[in-house]
Protein backbone atom coordinates (compact mmCIF):
# COMPACT_ATOMS: atom_id res chain seq x y z
CA UNK A 1 0.00 0.00 0.00
CA UNK A 2 0.99 3.18 -0.85
CA UNK A 3 2.55 5.86 1.78
CA UNK A 4 -1.05 7.26 2.86
CA UNK A 5 -2.79 8.36 6.19
CA UNK A 6 -6.21 6.89 6.11
CA UNK A 7 -8.65 9.35 8.79
CA UNK A 8 -11.67 7.54 10.81
CA UNK A 9 -14.73 8.29 8.90
CA UNK A 10 -17.40 6.07 10.13
CA UNK A 11 -20.33 8.93 8.64
CA UNK A 12 -18.91 8.52 5.28
CA UNK A 13 -18.38 4.96 5.40
CA UNK A 14 -21.97 4.58 5.96
CA UNK A 15 -22.84 6.13 2.59
CA UNK A 16 -20.97 2.85 1.05
CA UNK A 17 -23.49 0.53 2.35
CA UNK A 18 -26.49 1.18 -0.02
CA UNK A 19 -27.48 0.00 -3.08
CA UNK A 20 -25.79 2.05 -5.09
CA UNK A 21 -21.51 2.83 -6.24
CA UNK A 22 -21.01 5.23 -3.93
CA UNK A 23 -18.28 8.44 -4.40
CA UNK A 24 -16.66 7.30 -0.67
CA UNK A 25 -15.97 3.93 -2.31
CA UNK A 26 -13.99 5.83 -5.17
CA UNK A 27 -12.01 8.50 -3.26
CA UNK A 28 -11.43 5.68 -0.70
CA UNK A 29 -9.72 3.60 -3.56
CA UNK A 30 -7.63 6.15 -5.50
CA UNK A 31 -6.69 7.40 -2.26
CA UNK A 32 -5.24 4.44 -0.78
CA UNK A 33 -3.34 3.97 -4.42
CA UNK A 34 -1.27 6.73 -3.32
CA UNK A 35 -3.63 10.07 -3.14
CA UNK A 36 -3.22 11.20 -0.01
CA UNK A 37 -5.80 14.06 -1.47
CA UNK A 38 -8.20 11.88 -1.38
CA UNK A 39 -8.54 10.55 1.47
CA UNK A 40 -8.13 14.30 3.26
CA UNK A 41 -10.92 15.19 1.28
CA UNK A 42 -13.00 12.54 2.86
CA UNK A 43 -11.59 13.36 6.55
CA UNK A 44 -12.85 16.96 6.14
CA UNK A 45 -16.11 16.05 4.87
CA UNK A 46 -16.52 13.79 7.73
CA UNK A 47 -15.84 17.13 10.25
CA UNK A 48 -18.04 18.96 8.28
CA UNK A 49 -20.49 16.37 8.84
CA UNK A 50 -20.11 16.31 12.40
CA UNK A 51 -20.00 19.86 12.84
CA UNK A 52 -23.16 20.43 10.49
CA UNK A 53 -21.17 23.23 8.53
CA UNK A 54 -18.75 23.30 5.21
CA UNK A 55 -14.99 23.86 6.00
CA UNK A 56 -14.67 25.59 2.65
CA UNK A 57 -13.56 28.73 2.60
CA UNK A 58 -15.70 31.21 0.20
CA UNK A 59 -13.88 31.57 -3.29
CA UNK A 60 -10.35 33.53 -3.52
CA UNK A 61 -8.36 35.03 -5.94
CA UNK A 62 -6.78 32.20 -8.11
CA UNK A 63 -6.68 32.08 -12.14
CA UNK A 64 -4.58 31.93 -14.81
CA UNK A 65 -2.71 35.01 -16.22
CA UNK A 66 -5.12 36.90 -18.89
CA UNK A 67 -8.34 34.59 -17.31
CA UNK A 68 -10.86 35.90 -15.45
CA UNK A 69 -12.73 32.42 -15.55
CA UNK A 70 -12.07 28.86 -15.26
CA UNK A 71 -10.82 28.42 -12.20
CA UNK A 72 -12.43 28.33 -8.92
CA UNK A 73 -10.62 29.12 -5.91
CA UNK A 74 -10.71 26.73 -2.77
CA UNK A 75 -8.89 26.46 0.76
CA UNK A 76 -9.39 24.40 3.32
CA UNK A 77 -10.18 26.11 6.91
CA UNK A 78 -8.27 23.06 8.55
CA UNK A 79 -5.23 22.88 6.69
CA UNK A 80 -3.59 21.58 9.27
CA UNK A 81 -5.43 18.50 9.99
CA UNK A 82 -5.44 18.01 6.41
CA UNK A 83 -2.52 19.64 4.61
CA UNK A 84 -3.28 17.91 1.46
CA UNK A 85 -5.96 19.68 0.42
CA UNK A 86 -5.15 23.01 2.16
CA UNK A 87 -5.77 24.53 -1.49
CA UNK A 88 -8.15 22.09 -3.45
CA UNK A 89 -8.82 24.93 -6.58
CA UNK A 90 -11.67 23.63 -9.50
CA UNK A 91 -10.72 23.75 -12.66
CA UNK A 92 -13.32 23.70 -15.23
CA UNK A 93 -12.44 22.76 -19.33
CA UNK A 94 -14.64 23.55 -22.12
CA UNK A 95 -16.22 20.48 -23.14
CA UNK A 96 -16.64 19.50 -26.69
CA UNK A 97 -19.52 19.97 -28.80
CA UNK A 98 -21.92 17.24 -27.23
CA UNK A 99 -19.25 15.55 -24.68
CA UNK A 100 -17.81 13.87 -27.87
CA UNK A 101 -14.76 12.25 -26.81
CA UNK A 102 -11.96 9.94 -28.22
CA UNK A 103 -10.78 7.51 -25.45
CA UNK A 104 -7.29 8.92 -26.16
CA UNK A 105 -8.07 11.85 -25.16
CA UNK A 106 -9.26 11.44 -21.97
CA UNK A 107 -6.13 9.20 -21.26
CA UNK A 108 -4.47 11.85 -21.81
CA UNK A 109 -6.46 14.19 -19.58
CA UNK A 110 -6.67 11.80 -16.46
CA UNK A 111 -3.20 11.17 -17.10
CA UNK A 112 -2.07 15.16 -16.81
CA UNK A 113 -4.76 15.50 -13.79
CA UNK A 114 -2.88 12.85 -11.93
CA UNK A 115 0.35 14.34 -12.55
CA UNK A 116 -0.95 17.75 -11.60
CA UNK A 117 -4.07 17.56 -9.31
CA UNK A 118 -6.03 15.23 -7.21
CA UNK A 119 -6.86 12.96 -9.99
CA UNK A 120 -10.70 13.54 -9.32
CA UNK A 121 -12.70 14.50 -11.82
CA UNK A 122 -16.87 15.25 -12.56
CA UNK A 123 -17.67 14.26 -15.96
CA UNK A 124 -19.50 17.02 -16.49
CA UNK A 125 -20.60 20.08 -14.38
CA UNK A 126 -24.66 20.58 -14.44
CA UNK A 127 -23.16 23.53 -17.01
CA UNK A 128 -21.29 20.81 -19.17
CA UNK A 129 -17.93 21.52 -18.36
CA UNK A 130 -15.50 18.68 -17.64
CA UNK A 131 -14.63 19.02 -13.69
CA UNK A 132 -11.45 18.76 -12.41
CA UNK A 133 -11.58 18.88 -8.36
CA UNK A 134 -8.33 19.93 -6.85
CA UNK A 135 -5.60 21.32 -7.21
CA UNK A 136 -2.64 23.44 -5.93
CA UNK A 137 -2.09 27.18 -7.08
CA UNK A 138 1.41 26.75 -8.16
CA UNK A 139 -0.01 24.25 -10.46
CA UNK A 140 -3.23 26.03 -12.32
CA UNK A 141 -0.55 27.51 -15.05
CA UNK A 142 1.13 24.07 -15.62
CA UNK A 143 -2.51 22.29 -16.10
CA UNK A 144 -3.45 25.28 -18.20
CA UNK A 145 -0.66 24.54 -20.56
CA UNK A 146 -0.51 21.22 -20.66
CA UNK A 147 -4.58 20.86 -21.62
CA UNK A 148 -4.16 23.56 -24.72
CA UNK A 149 -1.11 22.53 -25.97
CA UNK A 150 -1.90 18.53 -25.43
CA UNK A 151 -5.43 18.14 -25.90
CA UNK A 152 -6.62 21.42 -27.67
CA UNK A 153 -8.84 22.33 -25.00
CA UNK A 154 -9.80 25.83 -23.23
CA UNK A 155 -11.04 26.66 -19.89
CA UNK A 156 -14.82 26.73 -19.50
CA UNK A 157 -16.57 30.15 -17.78
CA UNK A 158 -17.52 30.20 -14.01
CA UNK A 159 -18.21 33.36 -12.34
CA UNK A 160 -20.17 36.16 -13.43
CA UNK A 161 -19.13 35.62 -17.25
CA UNK A 162 -20.52 33.83 -19.85
CA UNK A 163 -20.83 29.83 -19.32
CA UNK A 164 -19.44 27.11 -21.60
CA UNK A 165 -22.59 27.00 -23.75
CA UNK A 166 -23.75 23.33 -24.10
CA UNK A 167 -25.59 21.55 -26.67
CA UNK A 168 -27.51 18.32 -27.26
CA UNK A 169 -26.30 15.76 -30.11
CA UNK A 170 -27.76 17.43 -32.65
CA UNK A 171 -27.62 16.42 -36.31
CA UNK A 172 -24.44 14.23 -35.14
CA UNK A 173 -26.68 11.30 -34.41
CA UNK A 174 -30.13 12.36 -33.82
CA UNK A 175 -32.86 12.38 -37.14
CA UNK A 176 -34.57 14.83 -34.86
CA UNK A 177 -32.62 17.85 -35.14
CA UNK A 178 -34.23 20.84 -37.19
CA UNK A 179 -30.78 22.97 -36.42
CA UNK A 180 -27.05 21.97 -36.04
CA UNK A 181 -26.41 22.56 -32.37
CA UNK A 182 -23.53 21.60 -31.93
CA UNK A 183 -22.05 24.14 -34.78
CA UNK A 184 -23.97 26.36 -33.05
CA UNK A 185 -23.02 25.47 -29.68
CA UNK A 186 -19.42 25.66 -31.11
CA UNK A 187 -19.83 29.10 -33.42
CA UNK A 188 -21.30 31.01 -29.38
CA UNK A 189 -18.07 29.79 -28.13
CA UNK A 190 -15.54 31.05 -30.42
CA UNK A 191 -17.68 34.14 -31.07
CA UNK A 192 -18.44 35.40 -27.77
CA UNK A 193 -14.79 34.58 -26.37
CA UNK A 194 -14.29 37.33 -24.51
CA UNK A 195 -17.55 37.20 -22.49
CA UNK A 196 -16.74 33.37 -22.00
CA UNK A 197 -13.36 33.72 -20.27
CA UNK A 198 -13.82 37.34 -18.57
CA UNK A 199 -16.40 38.36 -16.57
CA UNK A 200 -18.88 41.11 -17.98
CA UNK A 201 -22.18 40.49 -16.78
CA UNK A 202 -24.29 40.97 -12.93
CA UNK A 203 -24.12 37.43 -12.69
CA UNK A 204 -23.75 34.40 -14.87
CA UNK A 205 -25.50 34.02 -18.14
CA UNK A 206 -25.81 30.42 -20.03
CA UNK A 207 -26.51 29.55 -23.66
CA UNK A 208 -27.83 25.99 -24.41
CA UNK A 209 -29.29 24.33 -27.51
CA UNK A 210 -31.49 21.58 -28.19
CA UNK A 211 -32.10 20.83 -31.78
CA UNK A 212 -35.82 19.81 -31.44
CA UNK A 213 -38.23 20.59 -28.80
CA UNK A 214 -37.50 17.44 -26.90
CA UNK A 215 -35.05 19.73 -25.49
CA UNK A 216 -32.24 16.73 -24.72
CA UNK A 217 -30.03 19.34 -22.99
CA UNK A 218 -32.77 20.84 -20.84
CA UNK A 219 -32.25 24.62 -22.28
CA UNK A 220 -35.59 25.71 -21.13
CA UNK A 221 -34.56 24.71 -17.61
CA UNK A 222 -31.41 25.61 -17.36
CA UNK A 223 -30.10 28.54 -19.86
CA UNK A 224 -30.62 32.15 -19.31
CA UNK A 225 -31.12 31.73 -23.16
CA UNK A 226 -32.58 28.65 -24.66
CA UNK A 227 -32.07 27.59 -28.36
CA UNK A 228 -34.29 25.24 -29.17
CA UNK A 229 -35.04 23.90 -33.02
CA UNK A 230 -38.31 23.65 -34.61
CA UNK A 231 -40.03 23.81 -37.58
CA UNK A 232 -42.69 26.19 -39.51
CA UNK A 233 -44.19 23.76 -41.98
CA UNK A 234 -46.42 20.69 -42.01
CA UNK A 235 -45.14 17.42 -40.38
CA UNK A 236 -44.16 14.99 -42.94
CA UNK A 237 -46.41 12.31 -42.91
CA UNK A 238 -45.66 8.26 -44.18
CA UNK A 239 -48.79 7.45 -43.89
CA UNK A 240 -47.97 3.16 -45.08
CA UNK A 241 -45.95 3.72 -42.09
CA UNK A 242 -48.70 4.80 -40.14
CA UNK A 243 -50.80 2.09 -41.03
CA UNK A 244 -47.30 -0.32 -40.39
CA UNK A 245 -47.68 1.23 -36.67
CA UNK A 246 -51.06 0.23 -36.37
CA UNK A 247 -50.63 -3.36 -37.26
CA UNK A 248 -48.44 -3.70 -35.42
CA UNK A 249 -45.50 -4.14 -38.08
CA UNK A 250 -43.33 -1.39 -36.40
CA UNK A 251 -42.80 -0.93 -32.44
CA UNK A 252 -44.07 2.29 -31.35
CA UNK A 253 -41.41 4.46 -29.81
CA UNK A 254 -38.71 2.76 -31.85
CA UNK A 255 -38.99 -0.24 -28.78
CA UNK A 256 -38.53 2.02 -26.05
CA UNK A 257 -40.11 0.63 -23.09
CA UNK A 258 -40.82 -3.11 -24.59
CA UNK A 259 -39.91 -4.43 -20.77
CA UNK A 260 -43.40 -4.67 -20.43
CA UNK A 261 -46.42 -5.48 -22.29
CA UNK A 262 -48.54 -2.66 -22.68
CA UNK A 263 -51.07 -4.28 -25.07
CA UNK A 264 -51.99 -4.10 -28.86
CA UNK A 265 -50.63 -0.15 -30.03
CA UNK A 266 -53.43 2.05 -29.92
CA UNK A 267 -53.21 4.98 -32.45
CA UNK A 268 -56.03 7.02 -30.81
CA UNK A 269 -54.93 6.76 -27.42
CA UNK A 270 -51.76 6.37 -27.57
CA UNK A 271 -51.05 9.28 -30.32
CA UNK A 272 -54.32 11.47 -30.97
CA UNK A 273 -55.96 11.61 -28.13
CA UNK A 274 -52.71 12.99 -26.47
CA UNK A 275 -51.85 15.73 -28.81
CA UNK A 276 -51.64 18.52 -26.40
CA UNK A 277 -53.79 21.03 -29.00
CA UNK A 278 -56.14 17.98 -30.13
CA UNK A 279 -55.13 18.69 -33.85
CA UNK A 280 -55.15 15.28 -35.11
CA UNK A 281 -57.35 12.79 -36.72
CA UNK A 282 -58.25 9.59 -38.59
CA UNK A 283 -59.63 9.52 -42.07
CA UNK A 284 -60.24 6.33 -43.32
CA UNK A 285 -56.95 4.81 -42.70
CA UNK A 286 -54.95 8.28 -43.19
CA UNK A 287 -53.76 10.20 -40.38
CA UNK A 288 -54.38 13.85 -40.72
CA UNK A 289 -52.44 16.94 -38.74
CA UNK A 290 -53.96 20.95 -38.62
CA UNK A 291 -50.28 22.11 -38.29
CA UNK A 292 -51.67 25.26 -38.03
CA UNK A 293 -52.51 23.70 -34.10
CA UNK A 294 -49.80 22.05 -33.81
CA UNK A 295 -47.23 23.43 -30.75
CA UNK A 296 -44.36 21.53 -32.06
CA UNK A 297 -44.59 18.88 -28.69
CA UNK A 298 -42.99 15.92 -30.54
CA UNK A 299 -45.33 13.41 -28.91
CA UNK A 300 -47.05 11.99 -32.15
CA UNK A 301 -42.84 12.09 -33.55
CA UNK A 302 -41.60 10.38 -30.69
CA UNK A 303 -44.20 7.72 -30.77
CA UNK A 304 -44.30 6.75 -34.21
CA UNK A 305 -40.63 8.02 -35.52
CA UNK A 306 -40.75 6.43 -39.28
CA UNK A 307 -44.38 7.73 -40.11
CA UNK A 308 -43.86 10.95 -38.56
CA UNK A 309 -40.69 13.76 -39.04
CA UNK A 310 -40.41 17.60 -38.17
CA UNK A 311 -40.48 19.66 -41.35
CA UNK A 312 -38.21 20.97 -43.53
CA UNK A 313 -38.56 24.64 -43.16
CA UNK A 314 -36.16 24.99 -39.90
CA UNK A 315 -34.96 27.22 -37.35
CA UNK A 316 -34.97 27.49 -33.56
CA UNK A 317 -37.16 29.06 -31.03
CA UNK A 318 -35.65 31.56 -28.39
CA UNK A 319 -36.20 31.70 -24.79
CA UNK A 320 -35.23 33.38 -22.04
CA UNK A 321 -34.77 33.65 -18.21
CA UNK A 322 -34.74 30.04 -16.72
CA UNK A 323 -32.77 29.66 -13.65
CA UNK A 324 -32.24 27.63 -10.71
CA UNK A 325 -34.10 28.82 -7.14
CA UNK A 326 -31.89 31.30 -5.26
CA UNK A 327 -34.17 34.14 -5.86
CA UNK A 328 -38.10 33.83 -6.15
CA UNK A 329 -38.08 30.20 -6.96
CA UNK A 330 -36.85 27.85 -9.87
CA UNK A 331 -37.93 29.67 -13.23
CA UNK A 332 -38.72 27.98 -16.18
CA UNK A 333 -37.48 30.40 -19.69
CA UNK A 334 -40.03 32.64 -21.42
CA UNK A 335 -40.76 33.06 -24.80
CA UNK A 336 -38.69 35.48 -26.78
CA UNK A 337 -38.37 34.89 -30.70
CA UNK A 338 -41.17 31.98 -31.86
CA UNK A 339 -38.70 31.69 -35.28
CA UNK A 340 -35.76 32.42 -36.42
CA UNK A 341 -33.18 31.22 -38.61
CA UNK A 342 -30.17 29.52 -37.50
CA UNK A 343 -28.10 29.70 -40.62
CA UNK A 344 -24.14 30.68 -39.93
CA UNK A 345 -23.23 33.04 -39.36
CA UNK A 346 -26.10 33.40 -36.81
CA UNK A 347 -25.92 37.56 -37.22
CA UNK A 348 -29.65 37.54 -36.11
CA UNK A 349 -29.21 35.90 -33.37
CA UNK A 350 -25.98 37.30 -32.57
CA UNK A 351 -27.56 40.89 -33.02
CA UNK A 352 -30.44 40.22 -30.45
CA UNK A 353 -28.27 38.42 -27.90
CA UNK A 354 -25.72 42.12 -28.26
CA UNK A 355 -29.29 43.81 -27.50
CA UNK A 356 -30.40 41.97 -24.59
CA UNK A 357 -26.72 41.75 -22.92
CA UNK A 358 -26.69 46.14 -23.27
CA UNK A 359 -29.93 45.75 -21.40
CA UNK A 360 -28.65 43.38 -18.57
CA UNK A 361 -25.25 45.10 -18.18
CA UNK A 362 -26.94 48.55 -18.00
CA UNK A 363 -29.96 47.96 -15.49
CA UNK A 364 -29.56 43.98 -14.08
CA UNK A 365 -28.41 44.91 -9.75
CA UNK A 366 -24.82 42.67 -8.88
CA UNK A 367 -26.12 38.91 -9.26
CA UNK A 368 -29.22 39.36 -10.77
CA UNK A 369 -29.83 36.46 -13.14
CA UNK A 370 -31.33 37.45 -16.49
CA UNK A 371 -34.66 36.03 -15.98
CA UNK A 372 -34.87 37.96 -12.59
CA UNK A 373 -34.49 41.35 -14.45
CA UNK A 374 -37.13 40.25 -17.03
CA UNK A 375 -39.48 39.46 -14.09
CA UNK A 376 -38.48 42.90 -12.14
CA UNK A 377 -38.82 45.10 -15.13
CA UNK A 378 -41.32 43.51 -16.86
CA UNK A 379 -41.64 41.27 -20.32
CA UNK A 380 -43.04 44.33 -21.92
CA UNK A 381 -39.78 46.22 -21.05
CA UNK A 382 -37.66 42.40 -22.62
CA UNK A 383 -39.84 42.96 -26.15
CA UNK A 384 -38.72 46.96 -26.13
CA UNK A 385 -34.95 46.37 -25.37
CA UNK A 386 -34.84 43.49 -27.47
CA UNK A 387 -36.54 45.46 -30.52
CA UNK A 388 -38.87 42.44 -30.48
CA UNK A 389 -42.15 42.38 -32.26
CA UNK A 390 -45.30 41.77 -30.17
CA UNK A 391 -47.10 38.68 -31.57
CA UNK A 392 -50.46 37.53 -30.45
CA UNK A 393 -48.73 33.92 -29.32
CA UNK A 394 -47.48 36.57 -26.37
CA UNK A 395 -51.03 36.67 -24.75
CA UNK A 396 -50.82 33.84 -22.50
CA UNK A 397 -55.20 33.98 -22.00
CA UNK A 398 -57.56 36.56 -22.58
CA UNK A 399 -57.35 39.41 -20.31
CA UNK A 400 -54.17 38.50 -19.26
CA UNK A 401 -51.09 40.19 -21.06
CA UNK A 402 -47.71 39.60 -19.24
CA UNK A 403 -45.87 41.12 -22.76
CA UNK A 404 -48.11 44.25 -23.98
CA UNK A 405 -49.16 47.15 -22.47
CA UNK A 406 -49.34 50.46 -24.91
CA UNK A 407 -48.19 53.75 -23.73
CA UNK A 408 -49.30 56.95 -24.91
CA UNK A 409 -46.79 57.23 -27.79
CA UNK A 410 -47.43 54.30 -29.72
CA UNK A 411 -51.57 55.12 -29.92
CA UNK A 412 -52.75 57.51 -32.33
CA UNK A 413 -53.98 60.82 -30.51
CA UNK A 414 -52.22 59.16 -27.38
CA UNK A 415 -54.16 60.08 -24.23
CA UNK A 416 -53.51 62.16 -20.87
CA UNK A 417 -53.51 60.81 -17.49
CA UNK A 418 -53.95 63.29 -14.95
CA UNK A 419 -53.20 61.60 -11.53
CA UNK A 420 -53.91 63.68 -8.76
CA UNK A 421 -57.54 63.36 -10.25
CA UNK A 422 -57.45 59.82 -10.36
CA UNK A 423 -56.43 59.85 -7.11
CA UNK A 424 -59.34 62.07 -5.65
CA UNK A 425 -61.79 59.44 -7.08
CA UNK A 426 -60.00 56.06 -6.02
CA UNK A 427 -57.83 55.85 -2.61
CA UNK A 428 -53.96 54.30 -3.14
CA UNK B 1 -20.43 57.80 -25.96
CA UNK B 2 -17.24 56.71 -26.53
CA UNK B 3 -14.58 57.67 -24.22
CA UNK B 4 -10.65 57.15 -24.61
CA UNK B 5 -9.51 53.72 -22.86
CA UNK B 6 -6.39 55.13 -21.14
CA UNK B 7 -8.57 57.90 -19.67
CA UNK B 8 -11.01 55.59 -18.61
CA UNK B 9 -8.54 52.97 -17.22
CA UNK B 10 -7.16 55.78 -15.16
CA UNK B 11 -10.02 57.10 -14.06
CA UNK B 12 -11.39 53.57 -12.98
CA UNK B 13 -8.24 52.79 -11.21
CA UNK B 14 -8.46 56.15 -9.25
CA UNK B 15 -11.67 55.02 -8.51
CA UNK B 16 -11.18 51.71 -7.64
CA UNK B 17 -8.65 52.61 -5.12
CA UNK B 18 -9.97 55.59 -3.20
CA UNK B 19 -13.44 52.78 -2.72
CA UNK B 20 -10.91 49.98 -1.86
CA UNK B 21 -10.07 51.76 2.13
CA UNK B 22 -14.01 51.31 2.39
CA UNK B 23 -14.97 48.47 0.45
CA UNK B 24 -12.40 45.95 -0.71
CA UNK B 25 -14.31 43.73 -3.24
CA UNK B 26 -16.27 45.79 -5.84
CA UNK B 27 -18.77 44.02 -8.41
CA UNK B 28 -18.34 45.36 -12.23
CA UNK B 29 -21.79 47.00 -11.16
CA UNK B 30 -19.71 49.21 -8.80
CA UNK B 31 -17.01 50.87 -11.23
CA UNK B 32 -19.89 52.23 -13.69
CA UNK B 33 -19.67 54.79 -11.32
CA UNK B 34 -16.24 55.73 -12.32
CA UNK B 35 -17.23 57.02 -15.75
CA UNK B 36 -20.66 57.37 -16.10
CA UNK B 37 -19.89 58.41 -19.71
CA UNK B 38 -18.78 55.21 -20.81
CA UNK B 39 -20.61 52.15 -21.33
CA UNK B 40 -21.05 49.43 -19.68
CA UNK B 41 -19.50 47.30 -22.09
CA UNK B 42 -16.31 49.80 -22.49
CA UNK B 43 -16.11 49.69 -18.36
CA UNK B 44 -15.85 46.22 -18.60
CA UNK B 45 -13.40 46.09 -21.18
CA UNK B 46 -10.94 48.69 -19.19
CA UNK B 47 -11.55 46.74 -16.14
CA UNK B 48 -10.21 43.82 -17.49
CA UNK B 49 -7.18 45.55 -18.73
CA UNK B 50 -6.38 46.53 -16.10
CA UNK B 51 -6.28 42.96 -14.40
CA UNK B 52 -3.97 41.84 -16.94
CA UNK B 53 -1.80 44.75 -15.98
CA UNK B 54 -2.14 43.11 -12.88
CA UNK B 55 -3.13 47.17 -11.62
CA UNK B 56 -6.86 45.22 -10.44
CA UNK B 57 -7.54 41.68 -9.58
CA UNK B 58 -10.09 38.91 -9.54
CA UNK B 59 -11.52 37.38 -6.98
CA UNK B 60 -14.17 34.98 -7.27
CA UNK B 61 -16.70 32.45 -5.36
CA UNK B 62 -17.30 30.40 -8.37
CA UNK B 63 -20.49 31.41 -9.34
CA UNK B 64 -19.99 35.60 -9.08
CA UNK B 65 -16.76 37.46 -9.57
CA UNK B 66 -15.35 41.22 -8.27
CA UNK B 67 -12.74 42.79 -8.44
CA UNK B 68 -10.11 44.14 -5.66
CA UNK B 69 -6.93 46.33 -5.70
CA UNK B 70 -3.83 44.08 -5.14
CA UNK B 71 -3.07 44.95 -1.76
CA UNK B 72 -6.33 45.98 -0.27
CA UNK B 73 -8.70 43.16 1.51
CA UNK B 74 -10.12 41.43 4.12
CA UNK B 75 -10.85 38.22 4.54
CA UNK B 76 -12.85 36.19 1.94
CA UNK B 77 -15.65 35.67 3.69
CA UNK B 78 -16.43 39.03 5.12
CA UNK B 79 -16.20 40.53 1.65
CA UNK B 80 -19.49 38.58 0.44
CA UNK B 81 -21.36 38.45 4.14
CA UNK B 82 -20.85 42.31 3.03
CA UNK B 83 -22.41 42.20 -0.38
CA UNK B 84 -25.77 39.75 1.35
CA UNK B 85 -26.53 42.66 3.73
CA UNK B 86 -26.93 45.22 0.06
S1 LIG C 1 -32.96 17.67 -28.45
FE1 LIG C 1 -33.97 16.75 -30.25
S2 LIG C 1 -32.36 16.86 -31.81
FE2 LIG C 1 -31.30 17.09 -29.87
S3 LIG C 1 -30.69 15.01 -29.29
FE3 LIG C 1 -32.67 15.43 -28.33
S4 LIG C 1 -34.20 14.57 -29.71
FE4 LIG C 1 -32.28 14.81 -30.86
S1 LIG D 1 -46.26 17.48 -32.40
FE1 LIG D 1 -47.58 17.47 -30.60
S2 LIG D 1 -49.03 19.17 -30.99
FE2 LIG D 1 -48.06 18.65 -32.94
S3 LIG D 1 -49.45 17.17 -33.89
FE3 LIG D 1 -47.90 15.98 -32.79
S4 LIG D 1 -48.81 15.60 -30.78
FE4 LIG D 1 -49.98 17.26 -31.72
Amino acid sequence: MADVKKHDTPMCDELKTGNWPSFVDDLEQRGLAGKQECLDLLGQLELSYKHKETHWKHGGIVGVFGYGGGVIGRYSDVPDKYPSIAHFHTVRLNQTSSKFYSSAYLRKLCEIWDYRGSGMTNFHGSTGDIILLGTKSNQLEPIFYDVTHQLGTDLGGSGSNLRTPAGCIGKSRCEYACIDSEAICYDLTQTFQDELHRPAFPYKFKFKVSGCPNDCVAAIARSDCSIIGTWKDDIRIDQSAVQAYVNGELKPNAGAHSDRDWGKFDIQKEVIDLCPTKCMWMEGKDLKIDNRECTRCMHCINIMPVALRPGVNTGATILLGAKAPILDGAQLSSLAIPFIRMEPPYDEFKDFVGKIWDWWMEEGKNRERFGELMQRQSLQKLIKMAELTPIPQMIKEPRSNPYVFWSAEEVEGGWERDVKAFRSRHAA
Amino acid sequence: MAVDKEELKAKILEFATKKAKFKSKMYIKDLYAAEPNASPREIKNAANDLVKEEKLEFFSSGSTTMYGVPGFGKGIEEAFEDDKSE
